[in-house]
């Protein structure tokens, strides 16, 4: 499976549950026209599974979905437990494992990438349900039960590494809006979820 | 003329965080502050608490918090607020989130209470006001009881202007 076909695949079956989305995926849900309610974690990696975590905290009654790095999720592993900690029943956490580090541009190597399970580490943590899907056809088969069951929800999707193509990119300055999106889309979703307040 | 009290009761703390509509504590604990941890530990109607592994993800729940419409207090001391620096950074300058902190002192001289910070030996005392002033990020000191209507100005700030803002427990909170 590759990145676009997954985010797809979460897309279709998102409804009106917030999406919070970083680094490669955050640039999928972008393609797919994913719009409100979402928000990303840009530049900051590693801060999606706590954003998303904040607002399960703080809306019990509506779905979070958070879709991370692997790399980024290595960066906060503690982040685990931190949810684990709260128990929040409406987060589902996906993580997109695809090995690499500024995936399509240079294809760095991700730590402990032959070895480390993200779905087992989640289950440690004390994530209650956890799930490991390598194709398309098999995730969005299961991704109803996915959305609908009780979480803590932990799901590792292993999708292919697009080729590097080195040089190129870092020809581009990065544009502001990368820089200031975090804050316009968090102004969004906060008025969003003021216009569709629940409970 | 008595001798000046600098353990501010954790009572004064709570009744602070509650007349501001604080209603979650988010928190890497911090032994300056034990005994506001206690009382927040054995429960504080209307003030749920959030346990985080580290720092960064302290900011990040807060700041998911203050988007869903939540009032978070984020609970670090100094060496916690130096860990997190490029997610105040994201979260609250760039993305322009009021988070609103409580930042002990550890490790300052019992000696150094009521003076300047700059003077203290330790880096990790001394550093702190430099830093935020080098992120731009405004602070007030408590150092004493009469400090606690700070807490009231640092939240005005923080939703006026939104922006973080951070309050520096100077001394060891009473368990009181």
């Amino acid at each position: 499976m590759n990145l676009l076909q997954a985010c797809t695949i979460i897309e279709n079956a998102r409804k009106d549950a917030v999406l919070v989305a970083t680094m490669g995926a955050m640039f999928a849900f972008d393609g797919i026209k994913a719009a409100q309610p979402r928000i990303s974690s840009v530049p900051l990696m590693g801060g999606a599974a706590s954003l998303g975590l904040g607002l399960a905290i703080a809306e019990p009654l509506r779905k979070i979905i958070v879709v991370d790095g692997d790399a980024s999720l290595l960066m906060q592993l503690g982040g685990l437990a931190t949810v684990a900690d709260r128990q929040p029943a409406n987060f589902v956490h996906f993580v997109v494992r695809n090995g690499a580090q500024f995936t399509g541009v240079a294809n760095l190597a991700t730590p402990a990438e032959s070895c480390v399970d993200y779905a087992g580490l989640a289950a440690a943590a004390g994530y209650r349900r956890t799930y490991r899907f390598e194709d398309e056809t098999a995730l969005a088969a299961h991704i109803d039960e996915v959305m609908s069951g009780g979480g803590p929800t932990f799901v590792e999707l292993r999708v292919v590494t697009p080729p590097p193509i080195p040089g190129a990119p870092t020809k581009m300055e990065i544009p502001d809006m990368q820089f200031q999106r975090m804050g316009v889309e968090a102004r969004a979703l906060s008025t969003w979820l003021q216009e569709h307040a629940r409970g | 003329m008595g001798e000046r009290n600098f353990n501010i009761p954790a009572s004064g703390y709570l009744e602070a965080l509650r007349r501001n509509g604080v209603d979650h504590f988010v928190t890497v604990p911090d032994w300056v502050q034990l005994g506001l941890h206690d009382r927040v530990e054995r429960g504080v109607e209307g003030l749920a608490l959030v346990r985080c592994c580290n720092e960064d993800q302290a900011v990040c729940v807060s700041a998911g918090l203050r988007i869903a419409g939540k009032k978070p207090v984020t609970v670090v001391q100094n060496q916690g607020l130096y860990a997190c620096i490029n997610t105040i950074r994201a979260v609250g300058l760039d993305a322009s989130l009021p988070i609103v902190f409580l930042v002990g002192q550890f490790g300052r001289e019992f000696s150094n209470f009521g003076h300047e910070p700059s003077l203290s030996a330790r880096n990790t005392v001394k550093l702190l006001e430099p830093v935020l002033n080098a992120l731009g990020v405004k602070f007030w000191r408590l150092e004493d009881e009469s400090d606690l209507g700070r807490i009231d100005e640092a939240f005005a700030y923080a939703d006026r202007e939104s922006r973080p803002a951070v309050l520096i427990v100077g001394a060891p909170t009473g368990w009181n």
